[in-house]
């Protein structure tokens, strides 16, 4: 871990609901924020992509300040996906294209190519978005995040609708996707098995600010804080 | 020869109104004192009207019409922006769509020959198109209001996917401008089946031959469609921009607000 290179340095960020936070993100890393709901991870998740930005402090990206990256750029390279789907009207090829449209980077394969990724039947790119289940429309959701090939995935519960089956399914995913196809992802989850099974760091969040952080292990095997006690027995 | 209604049988539509009063008063519905009023309301706005159209007629042409516009434009403007209060400059944009809009059809009725530049013609049927035009700017706003409340999640998605705060809209734009049209839309396909639309009405009444009548009608009905698309349209790609700051982020306060 120690020598790999520093994507996101986030240094002192403070916004209505965050207070104080500093956090680095290293090539190759899957990082949890772990936290009960309301404690803040959500509105941090978007800072990186810059949805929104931070009011105190400075996040920088490959060593150059967020402010610096044309906003659509960042955005396609910070690809996120949300806890609801938030598919788009339409068939799932109208979905995948969306991103890649926006850029002239549609090809018509690419439809096929990111369906088997996510592990879904090429007949399904002329389906209505409609028709599908819980599941198979998060896949399709994150499949379109993946159409922009992102540099970095920013996850935001998005498995905690989900089947177990559909859990399994994706994480083996995103596993897969470090750190070959996306640099790093950087993932919100409420479940701290997910945590243990996904991050390589966690950093769990208490009322807007990081109460504590570390290799996700020892983090959990030896919790410092009453909170991260507590929250790790809930 | 326009006939006439007498005082004695104006009198008479007092039993219009006993009726609905006294079904409320029935049915226990509360509402006999607002029929009352709004039916008073109604008719002294109307005697009103009636003899301020009567001297402006009398005025040069220019002058009366002139002074009309302004006050149905400025009325109008006023209630229209009342959907929008918490977007910013709704008050004056309003007024200048409705102000653009009503003097381009103007401009095409005296274009094309259609209508003289006198008060007795023009008055009434700009009336007729600034009405509706208010009416469809009050309909794409509340829209647009309720449609970036309950689409949140899919503009943030588009916006996360590096579409631009015009991309992401469009989906919603197209949604907003169709809403505000559908009750022109589906007047017209019914015009004239269903029931005979006000204008003919009155100029049959007033005497005008019914095929001579359905020509204003036309005239009428597709200004009012016309203007109603154009209204909805301009207004829809203005506002939709108040939704977003100038980093291409989703402001909440207005979209918690409505």
């Amino acid at each position: 871990m120690k020598n790999m290179e520093t994507l996101i340095q986030m240094e002192n960020i403070g916004t209505s609901v965050l207070r104080n936070i500093s956090l680095d993100v290293k090539k190759g890393e899957i990082i949890t924020l772990i936290g009960s709901s309301g404690s803040g991870k959500s509105s941090l998740l978007m800072l990186f992509n810059r949805l929104n930005d931070p009011d105190e402090g400075t996040i920088t990206y490959r060593g150059k300040s967020l402010q610096n990256y044309q906003i659509t750029y960042l955005r396609k390279s910070m690809g996120m996906v949300f806890q609801t789907s938030s598919l788009f009207d339409g068939t799932v090829r109208d979905n995948l294209a969306y991103g890649p449209k926006i850029f002239q980077e549609w090809e018509e394969q690419m439809g096929e190519e990111l369906l088997k990724n996510v592990q879904l039947p090429i007949s399904y790119l002329d389906r209505n978005v409609e028709e599908l289940s819980g599941g198979e429309q998060q896949r399709v959701a994150l499949a379109r995040t993946l159409a922009n090939r992102p540099e970095i995935l920013l996850l935001d519960e998005v498995t905690s609708a989900l089947d177990l089956r559909n859990i399994e399914l994706i994480e083996e995913f995103l596993v897969s996707l470090v750190p070959t196809s996306v640099r790093a992802i950087l993932m919100v989850t409420h479940d701290v098995n997910q945590a243990r099974r996904l991050g390589d760091r966690t950093f769990f969040m208490e009322e807007g600010e990081v109460i504590e952080k570390g290799e996700t292990q020892t983090l959990f095997d030896n919790p410092q804080t009453e909170q991260l006690q507590y929250f790790l027995k809930e | 020869m326009a006939p006439e209604i007498s005082n004695v049988s104006m009198f008479f539509l007092i039993f219009f109104v006993l009726i609905p009063v006294s079904l409320s008063y029935i049915y226990a519905l509360g509402l006999s004192k607002s029929i009352i009023w709004s039916s008073f309301r109604g008719i002294v706005q109307l005697f009103l009207i009636g003899y301020v159209l009567t001297y402006l007629f009398s005025l040069p042409p220019l002058i009366g019409i002139s002074l009309m516009l302004a006050v149905m434009i400025a009325v109008a403007s006023f209630h229209a922006s009342k959907k929008g209060e918490e977007l910013p400059y709704a008050r004056p944009i309003i007024f200048l769509v409705i102000v653009g809009i009503a003097l381009l059809i103007l401009a095409m009725w005296l274009g094309f020959d259609m209508i003289d530049f006198q008060p007795d013609q023009v008055i009434p049927m700009s009336g007729m198109v600034i009405g509706n035009s208010m009416v469809a700017i009050g309909l794409a706003l509340e829209r647009m209001k309720s449609e970036f409340k309950e689409s949140k999640g899919k503009i943030v998605a588009a916006l996360a996917l590096g579409a631009k705060p015009q991309q992401a809209s469009t989906i919603l734009i197209r949604k907003i401008v169709k809403a505000a049209m559908i009750p022109n839309v589906d007047g017209l396909k019914t015009i004239g089946l269903v029931q005979l639309p006000g204008m003919m009405t009155g100029l049959i009444l007033g005497g005008v031959a019914p095929i001579e009548a359905i020509r204003y009608q036309i005239v009428i009905s597709l200004s009012i469609f016309t203007s109603v698309s154009i209204a909805a349209m301009i207004v829809t790609i203005i506002f939709y921009r108040f939704f977003f700051n100038r980093n291409m982020q989703l402001i909440n306060m207005e979209i918690e607000e409505s």
